[in-house]
């Protein structure tokens, strides 16, 4: 089965990610949804360095780095601003990692859901701090190493449900997306870009160093978070209206987990804790896709 | 059009008369009725503008930078603890070199809660970049904010327009309210040097290394020096068109004085009252306003003051561990100069306490009847 | 715009940090310690294929609905897919990596479909310039046209010599049409005589044809076949009503009045004897085959033994004939015994071992010897070498004596179409290196599909051909993330009944849509087929589409080496290799 997206680039080479990262790989398909009619807000995160220091860019539409807690206010600002130009065609974009969306920007990100402002959010989850070396947010997984959740004092918490906080907004749309599946990911950013209003994109990219993966394996342990449930692929319509993209195969937690050294000191305890937690989030999904397809 | 109005309705005259076009606050006392009369004015279409209600004053400065980026003339205003929260962004804004106006109503920090007047909120963004500029009456603070958004987008630097809580923000006083037109011919519409658009496919604020970022603060350092220049014929073409001028810094009674008194805010007006009277007594004390805090009018200030064996300071401000700030900043001003004068530092007014005319009398009268100050830092009005 | 930008001071400088250089001057290349390279490999099918056959590549062409460019691809190397795809044993699909997925791909019947899609087509495979030189091709069975055909592609002037009426050795013989079609035979000797190949039947070697005839030809090549059938050795063989598999087979295909009806045991375990078994069916008698081994031992494919078995054939395994018993000259009775097996032969398969005292009969009209054919050679000159019931024969198919050339069931064990086929198109190679003065030897390994498969003609005409490594792509090295599971599309046979009332083809071909379903399913190991996961996976903008022949190309100016571009090739198509320092 071949994978069809569109062959224009709004990248160019020679950006800085890692070897093997997944998010100027997720970017680069985004852009491939969003077209040339795009601006993207991009607070301090490794996409801050990924696209190159001053004066230059390897990015094909304007950004603008802002401080880390703003990327959706940021993106308020140059909505509003556009806005009373009349310009109603550029697509803006907030373009944050999982620090700045589920920690320290979740405040301005509430605020501008709750406005509706109308700006797309991704949110480039690699899962913990890793532009300055791995240390835990609370998108981190539970049980899983980082240097702040050292062996000794994992991370006991699970992660933090962004996508059901962001449905209680009752924005018009949130889904997630993967790396994995870039016609999944090109087709939400499609639709969402057809929209108004608040749009957030919750989209999985491994970190080959922080993941403690080869480079070679960041679609592969992606694509495995997908199918084993882990991080299912869904869209939420209006904050209701719940609908699966893509059916995973019934394969265990552990062929995820398995290939990944941050998780390599897993009990087997740990490993079931782990997959009945992914089943009973799965379950509790399920039910809201049924209950929202009525 | 002549109208009885308070500071704060003031501001909001300024900043729909300027054209604003994105505004973006978060409420605070003193500074909520500006954000009212602002969304009044969005809402009945007296502003052709969108105001975003922010959920912080942080969300609020990084808003309207993004908007200013953008190319669109913005503006917000806030007060005190918001100001602190908004500290980070304030590097942020003036490091964009983004012609912002804010208006901050002078408020104490707490702990404890304190929602009097005080400069330590402003006074404590000193070094981020931003041009200070304090008013003294109603009039001032509108007339100041058409002028800061003129002085910002000619030398690319944000401004922030200062007035006391309550003595401004809540006082109404006859003030003169220009035609639109007028102000039209006055401030033209913005048109940004850099707009962001999706035909300027370019990169705002990346990273910066130790190659270059020095040199772009060299930049910013040299439009604080032009800005003194820039400041002083934007007045003066204001009071051309409109007959009112401030000055950046205002002498008042300072010839043939023994000593002279330098304040900023509602302080002066009170001082002036103070030093009318000593003068028919034959005291001689000259007063200097300081409309200009950032850039610091150094050489207009040695101007009024060269030649004076002593000054008084009136911070209503304290830097802890050093004293008033604008004391420091005066005696700065001189310590290269021969024949400097002798500078008294009265901390006062703290929290909003009241300065009264006869507090000024007595910062006055330490000054003229020692030769030099007992101490570093003068307290007046502290209970004993 | 790449390249650096250097401001020489401050008055240089834009007011605060904006960008507009790419990052295009960063060589990211210089990040990386392995090095991705695109490299074709020798898919599994293609390495089993005794023809030779580009497997994945036709079947790619099918998925685009490219059917005579896929004939073609076939026939590059086989001149016979409508024959194949109906009686060759298919070993392409017992190596199909598909078989550890879900079901192997049902190549043959693919073979078969883009065969008949090309029934009214012309044959287009390039032909190389013209030469004078003659080529004598004895017997017109799969291994002669084959070499016919090879080296009439490669200019020569061929004549093929046919003892029989008709061309066709034992795709005419000894196949029934059951299983193949004459007009399907007919139509691919056609496409082979296109190429200019004379054929000249009733021109029997030894008879009227003599060695000496052939000496004006510059090569000859012996492919006369094996059609001797082996004799049963028990007594009551020259009474009337015993007679040979293949003899029965050749006058039922020429068309001869044959009389056989009744009970007819048929002995033997082959393709011969199932073939004449059915055969016997189809001319009214009830037949029942013997066979001295069990059904695992049984060298008939299985296909047909299941075909057999269908058709209400009874196989009586573990049965040896001990005598055949006449009346008035004329059989009556088969003497058998019961064998169990023993220790394992020289073939590896458990020998039959009598059980004493376990002889019963059978009543009989006749008995059908089917247990192997051998060549007949008693028309070879002298000075050429024979071991062993077979013409000894080098790597480059040379006989013994210069410029004689031979192949096929005279020369080899492996007797199969498709290994005729493919020492056809190996002699012709040779007969190609020995006029032009070549050295066939030093040819042969670099011309071979995979490390040891069968020579690839594509690979010897086309100096520019693309290569493939050797290495044989197994399952473990496919990513099977992006392939569905879906079921093998059987070809559909005829119901019994019907099937058994003459020798109408049984089985019909897949159905378009069914091939192009089939087609979708063949992984292409180790074949580039564009599916362009390198392309949209890789980060690092790397992977360059050009519009030339070669499509993809990394750009190692900017490859980071990350590896995603071999990971998720789904099928094996690149290769890492150290870079080097």
């Amino acid at each position: 089965m071949k994978i069809h997206i569109p062959k224009d680039e709004y990248m160019d080479s020679g950006h800085l990610a890692c070897s093997g990262c997944g998010s100027p790989l997720g970017l680069r398909l985004a852009l491939k949804a969003l077209g040339e009619k795009t601006i993207i807000v991009i607070p301090a995160s490794c996409m801050s360095i990924i696209v190159g220091p001053f004066p230059y860019s390897a990015i094909r539409v304007p950004i603008v780095h802002v401080a880390f807690e703003t990327a959706a206010c940021s993106a308020s600002g140059v909505r509003a601003s556009l806005d009373i130009q009349g310009d109603e065609e550029t697509t803006v974009v907030a373009w944050a990692g999982d620090g700045g969306t589920f920690d320290i920007g979740l405040q301005a990100l509430s605020g501008a859901a709750e406005r509706n402002d109308d700006f797309i959010y991704i949110c480039s989850d690699n899962e913990a701090y890793m532009n300055t070396g791995v240390q835990r947010s609370s998108a981190t997984p539970y049980l899983a190493w980082t240097t702040t959740t050292p062996i000794g004092s994992l991370k006991e918490r699970p992660k933090k449900d962004m996508m059901a906080i962001m449905a209680d907004h009752d924005i018009p749309y949130a889904a997630t997306a993967c790396i994995a599946y870039p016609e999944d990911l090109i087709r939400k950013l499609e639709k969402a870009k057809g929209m108004k209003g608040t749009r957030f994109i919750h989209l999985l990219c491994p970190c080959p160093p922080g993941w403690r993966i080869a480079s070679n394996e960041s679609i592969k342990v992606a694509r495995l978070a997908v199918e084993t449930k882990v991080f299912p692929l869904y869209e939420i319509e209006h904050g209701e209206m719940y609908r699966l993209t893509y059916q995973p195969k019934e394969i265990p937690v552990e062929a995820y987990l398995s290939q990944q050294g941050r998780f390599s000191h897993l009990t087997k305890g740990g490993m079931t804790a782990i997959q009945e937690n992914v089943d009973h989030q799965w379950n509790r999904l399920l039910e809201k896709c049924e209950g929202g397809a009525n | 059009m002549k109208r009885v109005i308070s500071g704060n309705k003031a501001v909001a005259y300024g900043v729909m008369l300027s054209q604003v076009r994105v505004v973006s606050a978060y409420p605070i006392t003193p500074q909520t009725t500006i954000v009212e009369e602002l969304s009044r004015f969005c809402a009945e279409g007296e502003m052709e503008a969108k105001f975003i209600k922010v959920e912080s004053e942080h969300s609020a400065m990084a808003s309207i930078i993004a908007s200013c980026l953008t190319g669109s003339r913005s503006f917000t205003a806030t007060s005190s603890q918001g100001l602190a929260l908004m500290h980070e962004m304030l590097h942020w804004a003036a490091g964009g070199r983004l012609p912002l106006v804010m208006v901050n109503v002078n408020r104490a920090l707490g702990p404890g809660w304190n929602i009097w007047t005080e400069q330590g909120d402003s006074l404590s963004q000193r070094d981020t970049g931003w041009i200070q500029l304090y008013c003294e009456d109603n009039q001032e603070v509108l007339d100041t904010i058409i002028q800061a958004f003129k002085i910002a987008e000619t030398v690319y630097l944000p401004v922030m327009v200062v007035l006391d809580a309550f003595f401004l923000s809540h006082t109404s006083e006859v003030v003169e309210i220009p035609h639109r037109e007028e102000v039209d011919q006055f401030l033209p519409p913005f048109e940004p040097k850099y707009p962001l658009n999706p035909r300027n496919p370019q990169a705002y604020f990346g990273m910066c290394s130790p190659d270059y970022y020095m040199e772009f603060r060299y930049k910013m350092q040299r439009a604080m020096e032009e800005t003194v220049g820039v400041a002083k014929s934007v007045d003066e073409e204001f009071g051309h068109q409109f007959g009112r001028a401030y000055g950046l810094v205002e002498p008042y009674r300072c010839e043939d004085a023994e000593v002279v008194m330098v304040t900023s805010g509602t302080v002066t007006s009170t001082s002036r009252v103070v030093i009318d009277r000593l003068w028919e007594d034959g005291i001689k004390v000259g007063l200097l306003k300081v409309k200009m805090f950032r850039p610091f009018p150094m050489e207009d200030i040695k101007r009024v003051l060269k030649g004076v064996e002593k000054v008084g300071v009136i911070d209503r401000n304290i830097s802890f561990g050093h004293g008033g700030i604008f004391a420091q900043e005066i005696r700065s001003t001189f310590c290269n100069e021969n024949g400097r004068p002798t500078v008294f530092g009265f901390i006062m007014g703290l929290g909003g306490r009241d300065v009264t005319p006869e507090a000024i009398e007595e910062a006055i009268h330490v000054t003229l009847d020692n030769a030099r100050p007992k101490e570093e830092i003068l307290w007046i009005g502290l209970k004993g | 715009m790449a390249g650096k930008i250097i401001f020489k001071g401050e008055s240089d400088l834009p007011l605060f940090p904006i960008s507009s250089g790419d990052m295009c001057w960063n060589r990211t290349g210089t990040w990386r310690y392995i090095r991705p390279k695109y490299e074709d490999k020798t898919p599994p099918c293609n390495a089993a294929c005794p023809a030779g056959v580009d497997i994945p590549v036709f079947i790619g062409l099918v998925v685009e609905g490219k059917y005579e460019e896929a004939w073609n691809i076939i026939r590059e190397e086989n001149p016979l897919p409508g024959v194949c795809g109906r009686v060759c044993f298919h070993p392409c699909e017992s190596l199909c990596n598909r078989a550890h997925y879900d079901e192997v791909l049902a190549i043959n019947a693919l073979e078969r479909f883009v065969a008949d899609r090309a029934l009214d087509l012309e044959s287009r495979v390039p032909i190389r310039e013209a030469r004078k030189e003659r080529v004598a091709i004895v017997g017109s069975g799969p291994s002669g046209l084959s070499c016919a055909y090879h080296v009439a592609r490669m200019g020569y002037q061929v004549t093929v010599f046919e003892a029989l009426p008709q061309p066709g050795g034992i795709l005419r013989m000894g196949i029934p049409s059951y299983r193949l079609p004459k007009d399907i035979l007919d139509k691919e000797i056609a496409d082979i005589q296109a190429y200019g190949v004379e054929i000249k039947t009733n021109a029997r070697l030894g008879g009227d044809l003599s060695f000496g005839d052939l000496e004006e030809y510059e090569a000859v090549f012996l492919a006369t076949g094996a059609h001797i059938s082996r004799k049963l050795n028990t007594p009551g063989e020259d009474l009337e009503g015993a007679v040979s598999g293949l003899d029965l087979l050749r006058d039922i295909n020429l068309g001869k009045k044959v009389r056989i009806g009744g009970r007819v045991a048929v002995i033997g375990g082959g393709n011969t004897a199932v073939d004449v078994a059915r055969a016997v069916l189809r001319l009214g008698g009830n037949p029942i085959i013997l066979y001295r081994r069990s059904r695992d031992e049984m060298p008939a494919f299985d296909e047909e033994v299941s075909g057999t078995l269908e058709e209400g054939i009874e196989i009586r395994y573990l049965t040896g004939p001990t005598e055949i018993i006449g009346q008035k000259g004329r059989v009556t009775k088969l003497e058998c015994t019961e064998m169990e097996l023993g220790e394992e032969d020289e073939t590896g398969r458990r020998r039959p071992v009598p059980i004493p005292d376990s002889h019963f009969t059978i009543p009989v009209d006749a008995v059908i010897a089917a247990i192997g054919e051998e060549p007949d050679l008693t028309f070879l000159p002298e000075g050429i070498r024979v071991e062993g019931k077979i013409v000894s024969t080098d790597n480059g198919a040379r006989t013994s004596r210069k410029g004689i050339f031979a192949g096929g069931d005279m020369a080899h064990l492996y007797r199969t179409v498709a290994h005729a086929i493919g020492f056809g198109k190996r002699a012709a190679i040779s007969i190609d290196c020995s006029i032009r003065k070549k050295n066939v030897d030093s040819l042969l390994q670099g011309i071979r599909v995979g490390e040891d498969g069968a020579l690839s003609i594509a690979k010897y005409l086309s100096e520019v051909a693309r290569r493939r490594a050797d290495h044989v792509v197994a399952f473990e090295e496919l990513n099977v993330a992006y392939f569905e599971h879906g079921e093998r599309n059987e070809r559909t046979k005829l119901a019994v009944p019907e099937r058994v009332r003459d020798f109408r083809e049984i089985s019909a071909g897949l159905t378009e849509q069914g091939a192009l379903k089939e087609a979708s399913r063949c992984f292409s190991c180790g074949l580039c087929n564009e599916c362009e996961n390198c392309y949209v996976f890789c980060p690092d903008l790397s992977v360059i589409i050009d519009s030339g022949a070669v499509k993809y190309r990394i750009n190692y100016d900017y490859c980071k080496g990350c590896g995603i571009c071999i990971a998720e090739c789904p099928r094996n198509a690149l290769s890492v290799e150290k870079e080097a320092r």
